[in-house]
């Protein structure tokens, strides 16, 4: 008789706990990160022997085995390169808008435009002041709009830098975690709630860290995880309790370059994805475009100030440069303040002559300056576009890539309350199972 | 499959916040009157505008140029018209001089008369144009034409006056050298100008010979015929280059109006297609907000007691 109690018992004991996974599983529906926990009740199997050698636990009944994570691997990893493909996307398309901001916000076309178009309004009039105003004003804001566009160029390497030590940083503290997560995974009982919550942690922590960079995983038979860097050929990152940790550098002609140090050693890192990538392939852009405009820059006053020079001023003297260069090619500034001193006429010519000032017109054709800056301006469009598309594509893949792996390890709340309903009757029968094995053995009892 | 909860809450906030984000767009789009604000939303379409706005900017450089050049041929043909009636009096002088009972007397007003014309000529001559110049300027000079002291006229300005770029590589000269329209007479007595022909004929008018007077006459009003002839032609060379400059102006017109239908199409947005995208966009979010508020309601918890 004493069996049909211990059964009750076991019964009751076994669905508290399952009750308890279901309770937890209810109450982190919504956290992220949290994979959807089962309890594994078995069946008491008698190993036989004598009714009274037996412990409670010898007795048939169940027994809560084990708490499994409803994880798929495979599904994660495929969060995690899809994550980083769309991570090294977006970051590469946050530098490429800010490159075209600065390109089309500064107007360069534009003034180049009414610079040129000054000098032929000269031509109607060369001597009269106020045209010649225009055409030095218009002077000076093709020179302040070179030189904020260079500048807007430096400010987003200035912000590509501080944005590649910040994931830097985050990657290093990334890496610490997981392997002070690896280290405890080793020592706790595996297939319990707690093993599942390491592991819940190890799998965000690397979901995070994809974000960055790409990342290699395997992971032993305990669950440790080993991660390395910039794809399986990579360096290695996590091994074990071990931990390195990645710096960032700008080196010569504006590159970047990242470094992964660990047990003594150092090893460059290429990364494939994650912010770190979109930074690498920012600082290319930023660069590239860096080159073409300075060339525009350094053209555009070459020639103005040859043109300028080849002629003749109001009071009949040889044109001064009208810009100067500073100590970078777009760091342009106005030198000729007195509007008299445009050289409109050819040498000789007299005050009426407007000349020199065709000179202009034949250097904006062959210097095609104007055509050259939208080429600029409509080929990191043109880029960026086709990224935005890509993006659209990669988010749409990882969007997928969670849902998939969300339909295995998501808690879906009427499941959960099904499950509430089954575990609570499984324990209100087993309660019952008790009360009926006291009433039977009571009944022995008062047998007289 | 199953379909987590909080995943159903991620889905619908996403799907809800892409329709918002494509309202907002089209609001945009309708509010601004134009397709696109950056490059990258229709780079082909941007570099075509770039060049329309600079052709655009171009031809309004032109488009001033021209109103210039044409003011100054308004001005030339008025004043070339004032010349040719003076030189039309001098000549009627010159018919009235070659009348052989004049007497010393009437000869001696004529030729006062005459001496009145070339300065009224010289005045013509240093008429200032719109800019302030000397309409009949060269290169450079502040007057045309100096009488001096003994009543002979110089020329003073030197080189001929620029040409006035009115469309890429067409230039028009807004004005004539003095010395072109008025020098360079071919007379009897070789070359001359204006001045000097008329002030000839008003010196030998003042010595006594009537057959003197008579033969001087007679070539002066050669000369004015010839000298005639030239303003004429000058004149109809500025009425010829205000005519080209109509051209011109008609030319940028319709260039300007094919240029804006061009620009509109590649830049403007389509009104009408635009509300009905955004009303059915709007329809979408508001079933989209509708589903998603019935289907979260939705939960076994509800019916558990």
């Amino acid at each position: 008789m004493s069996d049909l109690l211990g059964i009750g018992a076991s019964g009751v004991r076994a669905y508290q706990s399952a009750l308890t996974t279901v309770s937890e599983n209810i109450a982190n529906a919504s956290t992220p990160g949290y994979t959807r926990r089962t309890s594994t009740i078995n069946e008491i199997v008698s190993t036989g022997g004598s009714s009274t050698a037996r412990t409670a636990n010898d007795v048939n009944g169940a027994l809560l085995t084990g708490v499994r994570r409803a994880s798929d691997m495979f599904r994660s990893a495929d969060v995690r390169t899809a994550g980083a493909d769309l991570a090294r996307s977006q970051t590469a398309i946050g530098w490429m808008d800010r490159i075209e901001t600065t390109l089309s916000g500064n107007q360069l076309n534009d003034r180049l435009t009414s610079f040129f178009n000054a000098a032929k309004t000269i031509a109607a009039d060369p001597t009269a002041t106020t045209p010649r105003q225009a055409m030095l004003e218009s002077a000076t804001s093709v020179a302040s709009s070179f030189s904020a566009t260079g500048k807007g160029l430096t400010a987003i390497d200035q912000d590509i830098d501080a944005t590649a030590q910040d994931a830097v940083t985050t990657l290093n503290g990334f890496g610490t975690s997981l392997a002070k997560v690896n280290q405890a995974i080793a020592k706790v009982q595996p297939n319990t709630a707690a093993a599942a919550q390491l592991a819940d942690q190890r799998d965000q922590l690397l979901e995070q860290m994809s974000a960055i960079s790409d990342i290699n995983v395997v992971t032993d038979d305990l669950g440790r995880a080993t991660v390395r860097l910039g794809g399986g050929s990579g360096p290695v990152f996590v091994a074990g309790n071990d931990s390195g940790y990645v710096t960032y550098a700008r080196g010569e002609a504006n590159s970047v370059s990242f470094s992964l140090h660990r047990a003594g050693a150092t090893a460059g890192l290429t990364p494939n994805g994650g912010v770190l990538a979109g930074v690498v392939e920012g600082a290319a852009r930023v660069a590239a475009t860096r080159d073409t405009l300075n060339t525009i820059a350094t053209r555009f006053v070459a020639i103005i100030n040859y043109v300028q020079g080849q002629g003749e001023t109001l009071d009949a003297t040889a044109g001064t440069p009208i810009f100067a260069v500073g100590t970078t090619p777009t760091d342009i500034r106005t030198v000729l303040t007195d509007p008299r001193g445009i050289a409109a006429a050819t040498p000789g010519g007299g005050v009426r002559n407007n000349g020199n000032l065709s000179g202009f017109e034949s250097a904006r054709t062959a210097g095609k300056f104007e055509a050259n800056t939208t080429a600029l301006v409509s080929g990191n469009a043109a880029a960026l576009s086709a990224r935005k598309s890509v993006a659209e594509a990669q988010d749409a893949i990882r969007s997928n890539a969670v849902t998939s792996r969300d339909s295995v390890s998501g808690v879906n709340l009427d499941d959960e309350a099904v499950d509430l309903m089954r575990f609570q009757q499984a324990y209100q029968a087993s309660a019952r199972v008790v009360q009926v094995a006291r009433e039977t053995f009571q009944s022995i009892l008062t047998i007289q | 499959m199953q379909i987590s909860t909080s995943q159903l809450y991620d889905r619908s906030s996403t799907l809800m916040q892409q329709l918002t984000a494509k309202a907002d767009k089209l609001q945009t789009q309708i509010s601004t009157d134009k397709r696109f604000s950056t490059a990258s939303e229709d780079p082909v379409a941007f570099q075509k505008l770039a060049v329309i706005k600079r052709a655009s900017a171009n031809d309004r450089a032109y488009g001033a140029n021209i109103k210039v050049a044409q003011s100054l041929l308004a001005q030339s043909d008025s004043t070339l018209g004032s010349v040719e009636s003076q030189l039309q009096k001098a000549a009627e002088l010159a018919v009235q001089a070659s009348n052989g009972t004049l007497s010393v007397e009437n000869r001696r007003v004529i030729g006062e008369q005459l001496t009145a014309i070339v300065q009224d000529l010289v005045g013509l001559a240093n008429t200032k144009d719109v800019r302030g110049q000397p309409l009949f300027g060269g290169a450079s000079g502040d007057t045309a034409v100096v009488q001096s002291r003994d009543g002979s006229v110089a020329f003073t300005d030197i080189g001929e006056p620029s040409a006035i770029p009115v469309g890429d590589g067409v230039t028009v000269f807004g004005t004539d050298s003095a010395k072109r329209v008025f020098g360079n007479i071919s007379t009897a007595s070789g070359a001359s100008d204006v001045f000097a022909i008329i002030s000839k004929f008003a010196a030998a008018l003042a010595s006594d010979t009537s057959a003197g007077a008579g033969a001087a006459a007679a070539e002066a009003g050669d000369s004015l015929k010839t000298a005639l002839t030239q303003i004429g032609s000058a004149r109809g060379s500025v009425g010829a280059r205000a005519a080209r400059l109509d051209l011109e102006t008609a030319r940028l017109t319709d260039v300007a109006t094919t240029r804006e239908a061009d620009r509109s199409r590649l830049e403007d947005t389509d009104t009408a297609a635009a509300i009905t995208e955004l009303q059915k966009t709007m329809t979408v979010l508001s079933a989209t907000q509708a589903s998603f508020s019935k289907l979260s309601s939705l939960s076994l918890f509800n019916y558990l007691n």
